[in-house]
């Protein structure tokens, strides 16, 4: 039987792109000049369009000095799902070593050497861009029927989207979005992490579907898949998870025999679900800035598709507009009238104080010695309590609270002033204690203060 | 002849992954997933795999001789990469070989269970039409570290 004329493309491409991160890393053949074949594994290949692939430059190897030499390759893959395999032919076209393609292939790389521990050792040296020659469908395998998709993705996505669309406040917003993905996408866990610029950390503010949301978790820009996402702007999914992470783990079982073990920081445990099998991160945008990130898992594997992908993509862009225009319409602003409220029964003479620290290096607000939150949301509790230190207020508005920003000292304010009290009020609720936020109208919230405070 | 050690004969029948590569003589790179690897009393390594997939790379084969095969186990991902210059194919579905190949399957399967494939997978894998299991036998001539990581391409020492 003859080789199919080169060209030939039996398969459409796109109708594969997702078995190519799927089982195993696809394995590849390639030719020496002197005509030597060699076989070996790459991480995983990526579909940059209908007749192109690439594939990630790590090391300087043998299979990199024959695709120089040669320039062909044959990649094998198979369908997680149904056992299906493909064999496609490819040409090695160039190497880009900066640019939309090669950051989307550094932070995928980079998410699985941060969840293994590999960070600095998985470097990206380039992608490597092939034209694909021909694609083939292997014969004679017992093919299982392929599981059919969990959900129409693209009609769940515009209901979530149409009911992100009808919210005016940052908390509905946040609870839209995430009530949606599970009720329209089954997507049952989820986290809104949102970006502290100027100290490159993003803060947890919303969760969904987890027995402790942990609000207010810190998560530092560049580690794992999140802070990856983030950093490198590109949504980044990773399915069968585990062996993801056994790629990644057999390469540091190396590094430990090669003596390299300073090179790899400790192993850093997610936040979520303690065994996720499929993950994906989206960075969320507002005005062509990253402003944080939306992250999903599940306990299946290959649970998030290219599909998901598109429509969180569109999601997350849409939340990032909505949060980043919410202040235009605010409630006016009024002149602070230092009313003097009755205080509460709990703060009568003879309950203790409580005291609030400022850190001022990070803006960390300690509650009677114990660590509550820091950063903007720290700020913003250390002026409320400031303010209804000196004058008795509890009723504030998120004007004003912007129109402080210069004297909080903090840039990002404007941007992010909702989302931080949101998450104060979240944070503050899920500790419980004297101390906590409620909204009394648009704009507008209530500094509940149940002891008498003491700023040290 | 060079042989495999007994750390490589227990690697093969530990349900490994086996990727065969060759390529046609205007230089085609070729691929097939195997089905076994066994070691015969000579020292010659013996590849079983479905002449139904394989056909490309058995006609290759037999016109130049020239094999790479990579075994990777997915538990850990340790691969090891063997290559041959002297590789000839031969009919090879008698009881026996499909005996191989069902300790294999068998081996391979339970390496695959705790990554949540499903039921059935492996056998996909595995599925050889009556009369098409073929042998490539070859002489291995080296061998090297394919696990991932910078210490790829390291060689292995075979018995002498």
């Amino acid at each position: 039987m003859s080789a199919p004329e080169h060209g030939e493309l039996r398969v459409p491409l796109k109708n594969i792109r997702r078995m190519l991160e799927g089982l195993m890393p696809p394995s590849m053949t390639t030719v020496s000049p002197d005509g030597m074949p060699h076989v070996n594994h790459v991480s995983h290949a990526e579909y940059v369009d209908e007749n192109h692939v690439a594939l990630t430059w790590q090391f300087q190897n043998a299979s990199r000095a024959n695709i120089l030499a040669t320039r062909r390759a044959c990649l094998s893959f198979d369908d997680p799902t149904s056992g299906t395999g493909f064999v496609m032919q490819i040409e090695y076209l160039r190497t880009e070593t900066e640019g939309p393609l090669f950051e989307r292939l550094r932070a995928k790389l980079a998410g699985i050497a941060s969840h293994s521990g590999m960070v600095g050792v998985f470097h990206l040296r380039g992608a490597d861009v092939y034209r694909v020659l021909e694609l083939r469908r292997v014969p004679g395998r017992l093919e299982m029927p392929s599981l059919a998709p969990r959900c129409d993705v693209a009609a769940g996505a515009r209901r979530v989207s149409e009911a992100l669309a009808r919210c005016d406040e940052a908390a509905a917003m946040l609870d839209t979005l995430m009530d949606g993905l599970a009720r329209e996408l089954l997507i049952e866990h989820s986290m809104l992490w949102m970006l502290e610029t100027d100290r490159s950390v993003l803060s947890l503010v919303a969760s969904h579907g987890y027995a402790v949301h942990r609000i207010g978790a810190e998560l530092q820009v560049g580690v794992g898949l999140v802070g990856t996402a983030v950093r490198e702007g590109v949504p980044i999914r990773i399915g069968h998870m585990s062996l993801s992470m056994v790629y990644g783990r057999a390469a540091r079982g190396v590094i430990d025999e090669l003596g390299l073990a300073q090179a790899v920081s400790a192993e850093i445990p997610l936040p979520g679900l303690p065994a996720p099998r499929s993950q994906l991160a989206v960075p969320l945008r507002a005005r062509s800035r990253i402003v944080g990130a939306l992250f999903v898992e599940s306990l299946h594997d290959q649970f998030f598709s290219y599909d998901d992908e598109d429509a969180l993509t569109l999601l997350a862009g849409q939340l990032g507009a909505l949060l980043g225009g919410l202040h235009a319409d605010d409630a006016p602003l009024r002149p602070a009238v230092p009313t003097a409220p009755a205080a509460p029964a709990s703060q009568a003479a003879g309950a203790p104080v409580l005291r609030l620290r400022l850190h001022a290096k990070d803006n960390s607000v300690f509650v009677d010695n114990e660590y509550l939150i820091r950063g903007v949301a720290g700020a913003i509790l250390w002026k409320l309590a400031r303010e209804h230190a000196q004058s008795g207020r509890v009723e504030f508005s998120n004007r004003e609270l912007r129109a402080a920003a210069d004297e909080l000292r903090l840039p990002e304010v404007d941007d992010n002033l909702e989302v931080r009290l949101v998450l104060l009020q979240r944070r503050l609720a899920e500790r419980g204690g004297p101390l906590q936020i409620e909204k009394t109208g648009r704009g507008r919230f209530r500094f509940v203060v149940g002891r008498r405070l003491e700023l040290v | 002849m060079a042989r495999l050690t007994d750390d490589m004969l227990d690697f093969l029948a530990s349900g490994v992954a086996h990727q065969v590569g060759a390529c046609t003589a205007d230089g085609r790179p070729l691929i097939c997933r195997a089905l076994a690897a066994d070691a015969l009393d000579d020292g010659r390594l013996r590849v079983l795999i479905s002449g139904v997939q394989g056909f490309e790379l058995l006609e290759a084969i037999r016109i130049n001789g020239r094999v790479a095969l990579c075994l990777v186990a997915p538990g850990d991902y340790r691969a090891v990469h063997l290559k041959g210059r002297d590789a000839q194919t031969s009919a090879a579905d008698g009881p026996r070989e499909r005996a191989l190949v069902a300790e294999r399957l068998r081996v391979f399967a339970a390496q695959l269970t705790p990554f949540g494939f499903p039921a059935g997978y492996a056998q996909a894998l595995y599925a050889v039409p009556e009369g098409a299991l073929t042998a490539i036998t070859f002489t291995p001539e080296g061998a090297w570290s394919q696990t991932p990581g910078p210490g790829a391409g390291h060689a292995l020492a075979l018995k002498p």
